[in-house]
């Protein structure tokens, strides 16, 4: 069914331009510069939701490839990374992609349950899904289609321009921190 | 009578500023089995009275412990006298890192379990077992000063009427106090509280008092004509803002500007910060600043008023009680040297001008 198969491509393209939001949401989350009024708790909540909504959309782009019969992508090949025969690499990227996001949103559900550190370790691989998920966009299913393509490709620009400002910015907060480590304290 | 009946009995409060009842602390460490920590850092700005009772008193101090705790450490100051004299006794020693906030009660029990000498944030009294910063639990730990678990010791022996033949009703018992600054005869007095600032201040010989610092950065000041007539307790510091706390009183003379004194104090307070709270990170250092340069004498009169708004912003929002103690000793200052303050936002100095008049 084409319906089934454009739909899947739809909802993948609008998920990796979701993801993409939702990433630079943390990045200027964990690296802003200063807090003005309520704009840190404005920006979490949309970064929360927004994460939420990402998931759905994700959630639809899977259940319609598995669905749709125009190639054949089992359950298993969906949650597994690497073990489809179709496009084993670039799909097994995506599967990947879903998991690891799947364990931060478990994680940030029961934040309050469990460890900071371990939510923060999890959180962390927010950075490998991202660049993951991208590949796995440009890779599969776009070819034809220079206008999903692009889309892509500007998500990976904006996206690394951001990780940018966070990487070269400095932070009065944890340039103090490091600072303070610096002198003796064992 | 049990240990802690007798604490209870005797009224001891821990000696190291905090004032907590030691014996219901004690409880608590027996029902979670706590190892203890003897505290002989003389942390507290201006206080040598851990050392004098480890030199002095280490026999009786060791049977203190041994009262309460199967496993004791003994916590000192990296290259103190006090930690040669404690290795020297071949006890198991906690070498800490020569910082203010290192001998915190919680920055201890993390630096013991191989954490850094930081303090924690508590989410429940450490003597019930506390969490480092990594997630990690770590056991219930009860840390005790050296003064107090002396004077533990010495009620066990004394028994508790004894204790309270010292003191006043409210605040019984022999208090340890550390006198410095311009005074003839600086040192460690066994005292108690209810005794006459004026008495300590003349058995130190002090003559030219222009103000008195007690407590160290965890206190605040008195003018000098007030402090001969005030009474040392706590219920008669009270109405001054002031505890008696850590037991240290720092005398200051007419030749000396008490602001310059202060700036150089608080400067101290801000390169002493952890780093993990907002506040002690960037507020200490923010009056610091001001302070050092309302000294300098530069400041702007229309400056005082956020000086004194950053100060009111310090308390109750660290980990532990530094930022709290370093605001309440910068309004102490502020208020008592009202005259001073407005001597330097004006250009001058009170005490250079007493200097120059003394010269002639």
């Amino acid at each position: 069914m084409t319906v089934l198969w454009y739909l899947s491509r739809a909802t993948g393209v609008i998920s990796i331009v979701l993801l993409t939001a939702v990433m630079m949401l943390g990045v200027f989350l964990s690296g802003a510069r200063r807090s003005v009024g309520n704009r840190t708790t404005t920006t979490q909540a949309v970064h929360r939701s927004l994460a939420l909504g990402t998931a759905t959309f994700l959630v639809v782009h899977i259940a319609t490839a598995i669905v749709d019969t125009y190639v054949h992508i089992g359950v298993l090949a969906a949650l597994l990374p690497f073990a489809s025969t179709y496009h084993r690499l670039p799909l097994g990227l995506g599967t990947l992609g879903f998991d690891v996001l799947a364990a931060i949103v478990v994680t940030s559900l029961l934040r309050h349950r469990i460890s900071e550190r371990l939510w923060r370790v999890v959180h962390r691989a927010s950075f490998v899904m991202w660049p993951v998920a991208l590949w796995h966009g440009i890779a599969m299913g776009t070819g034809n289609e220079p206008i999903l393509r692009f889309t892509t490709i500007g998500c990976g620009v904006v996206g690394v321009l951001a990780l940018v400002w966070r990487l070269t910015g400095s932070h009065h907060d944890s340039s103090r921190r490091r600072e303070v480590l610096r002198q003796e304290w064992t | 009578m049990s240990l802690i009946d007798l604490l209870d009995a005797a009224g001891l409060t821990g000696r190291g500023g905090a004032v907590f009842p030691t014996g219901q602390k004690l409880r608590a460490a027996f029902a979670h089995r706590a190892d203890l920590i003897v505290n002989a850092c003389d942390g507290e700005i201006g206080t040598h009275k851990d050392a004098l009772v480890v030199a002095e008193h280490l026999d009786e101090l060791r049977h203190g412990a041994g009262l309460m705790a199967r496993t004791v450490h003994w916590a000192a100051h990296r290259g103190s006298d006090t930690e040669a004299r404690l290795l020297e006794a071949g006890l198991q020693v906690l070498s800490v890192p020569a910082r203010y906030v290192a001998s915190e009660e919680s920055a201890l029990v993390n630096h013991l379990h191989g954490g850094l000498a930081r303090p924690m944030m508590r989410r429940a009294p450490v003597v019930a077992g506390s969490t480092s910063p990594r997630g990690r639990r770590l056991p219930p730990t009860l840390v005790l000063n050296a003064e107090t678990v002396w004077r533990v010791s010495q009620i066990e022996r004394f028994g508790p009427d004894w204790f309270r033949s010292f003191g006043t009703a409210a605040e019984p018992g022999p208090r340890l106090v550390t006198i410095g600054g311009r005074v003839e005869r600086p040192g460690v007095y066994d005292t108690a509280a209810g005794i006459g600032l004026g008495d300590l201040l003349q058995a130190a010989g002090a003559i030219d008092v222009a103000a008195v610092g007690l407590s160290g950065l965890s206190g605040g000041w008195l003018l000098g004509a007030t402090a001969w007539a005030t009474v040392w307790s706590d219920a008669d510091l009270a109405p001054h803002g002031l505890r008696t706390g850590t037991g240290a009183v720092h005398v200051l003379d007419r030749g000396a500007c008490p602001l310059d004194h202060v700036a150089r104090l608080t400067g101290f307070a801000a390169g002493e910060s952890a780093g993990q709270c907002g506040p002690c990170m960037f507020g200490v250092p923010a009056i610091a600043e001001m302070l050092d340069r309302l000294a300098e004498g530069v400041l702007r009169p229309d400056e005082v008023r956020l000086l004194h708004q950053r100060v009111g912003l310090l308390p109750g929002r660290g980990a532990c009680r530094f930022p709290d103690g370093v605001a309440g000793f910068a309004a102490s200052a502020l208020r008592t040297f009202r005259t001073d303050v407005e001597a330097h936002l004006a250009g001058g100095c009170v005490a250079a001008r007493e200097r120059s008049g003394a010269t002639r």
